[in-house]
Order: structure tokens, then C-alpha cells, then sequence
């Protein structure tokens, strides 16, 4: 009998990133999950106002949370399904923000105009990216658009665009662009942290049903098939390097979106938005919460920001952050969501389970 | 005119040979166990750091620059035996991310030990002054630099290509089943290589902290130039490694004397030009996988 658990889990290991995300042609997320995805949502907005009333502090958090949450959520679109590890993701966040901060400022603070036009923004730039990048696989895919990343990060650092058309600023260079003003729709003015709190929730829910809705569809199996075996789907007949062009655009759009909730938040755009430091936290995000789950990254991705932002004032949070990551990397593989799933299907042997993975830990140390 | 371009060479050759030092170490690392090591930037600003206190402590920088790799290689045991090891088998992207958590805790240490405040390891005073090559004066320390890192990148070369310790790495990297099979203990192979790894890169840490500055955002900076490098040169290949480093370090010289803010763009344009073109890297042995 152990032997053949054995077996499974050698096999597992050689398929490799099916260990990490969820298995293929499993639903994204059960009624169940929805239910429990609402609920969540429905805590948040009506723990706001309390949020509001006590501790302004917790509102800027909790926005903060849901734009990272948002961000993680695109990135675990493209990689926990499509298997692409983007090492890039910052370059489409920071080009929506930007885009928001330079349209807010010069034309509308209507956040309907704006926010599909950041979107639209974070799609091309991915889909610049992507075209150059699909074709190279795993480690290079990374390494590639952890380039063009950088690239456009320069860009922005020495205001490249202002030089080439001759003017004297467009992206402010390393300053950024400050005093970005806060939106409105129609006349409803968002200026209040509540009210941008609010559409924030909004915006992210209204993501995450849109991206659970195109895992599930036919084009998510796909992706999930060339996550699986690309070879196979090639014969099969898929113009595989098209699909992942399109999935790494869609999960662009979103990026960009992401940046364009965040940046009026923020009241300023800055270089930093684009440094590749923020596309590695996005992968321990998307790690520590759990991949292809699309809920599991969210989690993650809160969690981090929460941690950040309670341990700024420890000199030590890199520390702890760290040895956080490196845990969950050893003993929870499959990150928070992982966990959390396993813990539901099987209560009782948590505990031997954990047990179980110090001790294989240990064999594995000594060789 | 020509003095300057002199000048840049010179300068380009120096930091790519320091660049080699660390990109070596990266790219065997990656080559036998398909690690990809973000946290070869943090061995390397250690390295910078224990030679400073090193160099504080004992007043040498020589003991500072026989010192420090060992202590970072002993470092290195650790995270490999400890960190790394417990890992083989699974998928390689678990290594990036567990190299990135290292990479940051690393940064965290740092921070807490050492302040953030930029400091500078004396350079002996053997080495002070500056001589003239041709038109130019150009500092003795640098040329010590480009002098020693050279040497040992080129013994480094050899005794990989000839010696039966570098045959029996690349037999590791080739075939680690083989390899097993015929009783050698690539675990232990494994940490040898990385520990050698650390060291190389604590040397380039102790070795540029004299010329430029030893700061807390050194490791990450130097990271993706060497990633940079590794990629250009073909994932894994030492040969590769080399050549790019010296690419680079030179199109970073050349790129200040013409546009100082770009050099940058110009080193991520070049990387990603020589990807599209040919995907596995210059010297790249396999198809990207």
C-alpha cells in the first residue's frame, strides 16, 4: 500500500505543476465557493463604515488588500491556469496606473471612462510583452518578461516618452506624477475613503466573477490542457501559442486595472509601481495563498499587504515575510488554499499529515 | 576621444570579470540542479558586508578577502542542505520562490545588523595610486580587480574543463542518475557546487564593496544583472557565463559614456533581442525548455 502512495505521489512529481494548482477539469469554484465568495464580500461592505467610524487606518488597508488581492488574481489567472509564470506583472499594473494618474489629470475623473481605458492600456502592454514572450517556455518565459518589464521601467524612470516627443514631462521621471485627483461617476463624487472603499469592492468582485466565469468556460480547459501538455494540444490542433498570447492579455487587462484603482488611491504614480521587486511579490502573494484556485491568490495577496503593513514598523518584517515564504514553500506547497481544502476534506488527519511532512522534511535533509 | 573609449573598455573588462565571478556561480548552481538562485544576490552583498567587518575587525583587506567566502560558503551549506535540498525532484519554480523568500529574509538581516547606511571596505594600501595605461591613468585598485578576477575565472575555466573534479560536475549536470548509479554521492556533489557558488560570489561581493559601496540594495541589484547575464549566455553553460559577462560589463561602460540613464534599457534590450532570436541563450546547449 505505501508503496503504491508512493508511487502516486512520484508520478505527481514528475508531472510537476499539477502538484501546485488545482487538478484539470475540476470546477474553479463550487456554488459552495461562490456562496462563500459573496458572504465575503457582503462582511467587507458592512464592516466598512465600522472600518470608517473607529479606524480610518483599517479602510485604507482593507483597499489597499482588495487592489492586491485584485492583482494576484490576474497573475493566478495566467499562471495557475495557463501555466505561465509571468515575472512581469508589474509592467501592465504600473502602465494602467500611470495611464489613470495622466487621464484623471488632463481629461475625465469619470472612474467608467477611466478605468476601461487603464484596462485597455494593461492589455496592449501584455499583449506587446506576450508577443514576444510565448514562445519561450518556463524559465525563459520568466526571464523574458521580467526584461520587457524592466524596459518599460526604465522607460517611465527616465521619462523616455518626454524626451522623444520633445516636451518637458509626461510620466514626472523618478519624482512620478503627483496629486492625482480621486474619481466620480456622473456626478457621485468618490472622494471619500468609504465611498472609494466601496468601489473598489465593486470593481474586484465584478473581476472575479468575470475571471471564475472564463476558467470555467471552454477557453479556461484549454488553457488548462496546454498547462498540462502543450504538446499534446498542439497536435490535437490548438494554435497553442495563440491561447497564451490571449490569456496574458486577459490577465494584462485586469493588471492594468488593478493599477488604475490603485493609483488615485494613492494620490500618486510612481516608478516604483513597475520595479520588478513588485512582480516577485505578486509570485509569493500568489504562492503563500495557493495557485489556481483564483480565490486562494486573493487570500494571499491581502495577507501580504496586511503583514507589510502591520510589520512596517518592525525593522524585522522582511525577516518574518521571509521566513514565512520559505515555510510555506517547504511544508505547504500548495499554499493557504491548499491547506485550507485539505484541512475540509480530511479534519482528522491534519494533524498526522503535518506530522508526516516534518518527518519527510528531516529524511530528505540528511540525504 | 579615444582616451575615453580606452578608459571604458578597461572599465567595462574590470566589472565584466567581477560580473563573471557572480554569474559563474549562478549559472553552474543552475546547470546542476536546475536551481535558479534569486538569492545569489544576497551571498553576494553578504559576502560585501562580513568583509567589511572582517576588514574593520583585523585591519587587512587580504584576510577580508580570504575570510569572507569561506564564512558564505559555510552559509551556503546551510541553505542548501537545509532549504534547498528537501526540494529536488519537485518542480524547479519552487526553487525561484524559495530563493526569492531567502533573498528577502537575507535583505531583513541585513538591515537590522548593519543599518541602512552605505559604507566602503578600505582597499589596502598596497593598491592606492593610479598608473598610466597608454593615454590613460587608471586606478591601480581596478586593475587589481581586472588582474585577479581574471585569473581566477580563467583557472576556474581550465579546471572545469580538465580536471577530473570538473569532469565529474559536468557528468553530474549531464546525468545526475548515471552519476548516482556509479557511486558517486551527487548530494554531496550538489553542495560542493553550491557552496563554491556562494564563495565566488562573496569574493565579487568583497571585491567590488572596495571600488563602488557596500549597501543594503546591492543584492538586489546585482541579481538580475547576473540573470541577465546567465540568460544571455545560455541557462546552465559556464563558457556562455563568461563571454556574456564581459558583454554586458562592457555595453554598461560604453552606455555611460553615451547615455548614462539608459544603460539599463540598453542591457534588458540586448537580452531580449538575443531570446527572440535564439531562445535557449548564445550558448545555450538544449532546446528552452
Amino acid at each position: 500500500m505505501k508503496a503504491i502512495t508512493e508511487y502516486a505521489h512520484n508520478l505527481k512529481e514528475a508531472v510537476g505543476l499539477s502538484e501546485v494548482t488545482a487538478p484539470a477539469g475540476e470546477q474553479v469554484l463550487s456554488s459552495q465557493g461562490r456562496i462563500a465568495a459573496l458572504i465575503v464580500a457582503g462582511v467587507l461592505a458592512a464592516f466598512a463604515p465600522v472600518a470608517q467610524a473607529f479606524e480610518p487606518f483599517w479602510l485604507n488597508l482593507l483597499t489597499r488588500m482588495l487592489v492586491f488581492a485584485l492583482l494576484a488574481l490576474s497573475l493566478d489567472f495566467v499562471f495557475g491556469y495557463a501555466g505561465l509564470l509571468s515575472f512581469g506583472h508589474a509592467a501592465m499594473f504600473g502602465a494602467g496606473g500611470y495611464t489613470a494618474a495622466l487621464v484623471v489629470r488632463e481629461m475625465t475623473t469619470n472612474a467608467l471612462i477611466v478605468l476601461p481605458i487603464s484596462m485597455l492600456v494593461g492589455i496592449l502592454v501584455a499583449a506587446f510583452i506576450g508577443w514576444f514572450s510565448v514562445r519561450a517556455k518556463g524559465i525563459y518565459f520568466a526571464m523574458l518578461t521580467l526584461a520587457f518589464a524592466q524596459m518599460f521601467y526604465v522607460i517611465i524612470f527616465t521619462d523616455l516618452p518626454a524626451a522623444a516627443l520633445g516636451v518637458e514631462t509626461i510620466t514626472g521621471g523618478d519624482d512620478g506624477l503627483f496629486g492625482i485627483p480621486l474619481y466620480d461617476i456622473f456626478g457621485i463624487d468618490f472622494g471619500s475613503r468609504l465611498l472609494y472603499f466601496y468601489l473598489t469592492l465593486v470593481f474586484v468582485l465584478l473581476s472575479f466573477a468575470i475571471l471564475v466565469r472564463v476558467a470555467n468556460s471552454p477557453f479556461g480547459r484549454t488553457m488548462q490542457g496546454i498547462r498540462e501538455n502543450e504538446e499534446r494540444m498542439q497536435f490535437i490542433g490548438y494554435n497553442v501559442q495563440r491561447y497564451k498570447l490571449l490569456a496574458f492579455a486577459i490577465s494584462g487587462g485586469f493588471a492594468g486595472l488593478a493599477g488604475g484603482l490603485y493609483v488615485p488611491f494613492q494620490s500618486v504614480a510612481q516608478p516604483g509601481l513597475l520595479h520588478w521587486t513588485i512582480s516577485g511579490e505578486l509570485v509569493v502573494m500568489l504562492l503563500l495563498g495557493g495557485m489556481g484556485t483564483l480565490w486562494g491568490p486573493m487570500l494571499g495577496g491581502a495577507l501580504v499587504i496586511y503583514l507589510e503593513e502591520r510589520l512596517a514598523g518592525f525593522a524585522t518584517w522582511e525577516i518574518i515575510l521571509g521566513s514565512v515564504f520559505v515555510v510555506v514553500v517547504i511544508f505547504a506547497p500548495r499554499g493557504l488554499a491548499g491547506t485550507l481544502i485539505s484541512i475540509r476534506n480530511d479534519p482528522r488527519n491534519a494533524i498526522t499529515n503535518a506530522k508526516g511532512a516534518l518527518r519527510n522534511y528531516i529524511e530528505k535533509v540528511k540525504g | 576621444m579615444l582616451e575615453s573609449l580606452l578608459r571604458a573598455t578597461l572599465l567595462g573588462l574590470q566589472l565584466g570579470v567581477t560580473l563573471a565571478l557572480i554569474a559563474a556561480g549562478l549559472t553552474l548552481i543552475f546547470g546542476m540542479m536546475d536551481v535558479i538562485n534569486f538569492a545569489h544576490g544576497a551571498l553576494y552583498m553578504l559576502g560585501a558586508y562580513i568583509g567589511l567587518v572582517i576588514a574593520d575587525l583585523l585591519g587587512s583587506f587580504w584576510l577580508a578577502l580570504l575570510l569572507a567566502p569561506l564564512v558564505v560558503g559555510v552559509i551556503g551549506a546551510g541553505i542548501e542542505i537545509f532549504s534547498l535540498r528537501p526540494l529536488y525532484g519537485r518542480n524547479p519554480l519552487y526553487h525561484i520562490l524559495l530563493t526569492f523568500g531567502l533573498a528577502i529574509m537575507a535583505q531583513g538581516i541585513i538591515v537590522e545588523i548593519w543599518g541602512a547606511r552605505s559604507r566602503r571596505i578600505p582597499a589596502p594600501e598596497l593598491l592606492s595610486g593610479s598608473v598610466s595605461v597608454g593615454p590613460v591613468t587608471y586606478p591601480v585598485y581596478w586593475l587589481f580587480v581586472l588582474a585577479f578576477s581574471t585569473i581566477l575565472i580563467g583557472t576556474i575555466w581550465i579546471a572545469i574543463e580538465r580536471s577530473d573534479l570538473g569532469i565529474l560536475m559536468r557528468a553530474s549536470a549531464h546525468d545526475t542518475e548515471m552519476v548516482d548509479a556509479l557511486g558517486v554521492d551527487v548530494k554531496k556533489v550538489f553542495t560542493a557546487v553550491f557552496v563554491f557558488g556562494a564563495a565566488l560570489a562573496a569574493i565579487a561581493g568583497v571585491l567590488l564593496g572596495a571600488s563602488r559601496s557596500v549597501h543594503p540594495g546591492m543584492g538586489f541589484g546585482v541579481i538580475i544583472e547576473a540573470f541577465v547575464i546567465v540568460v544571455i549566455g545560455g541557462l546552465g553553460s559556464f563558457k556562455g557565463a563568461i563571454y556574456a559577462a564581459l558583454l554586458i560589463g562592457l555595453v554598461i561602460a560604453y552606455g555611460a559614456l553615451i547615455a548614462p540613464a539608459l544603460t539599463d534599457l540598453f542591457i534588458f534590450t540586448l537580452m531580449a533581442a538575443v531570446l527572440i532570436i535564439k531562445p535557449s541563450g548564445l550558448f545555450g546547449a538544449t532546446e528552452a525548455a
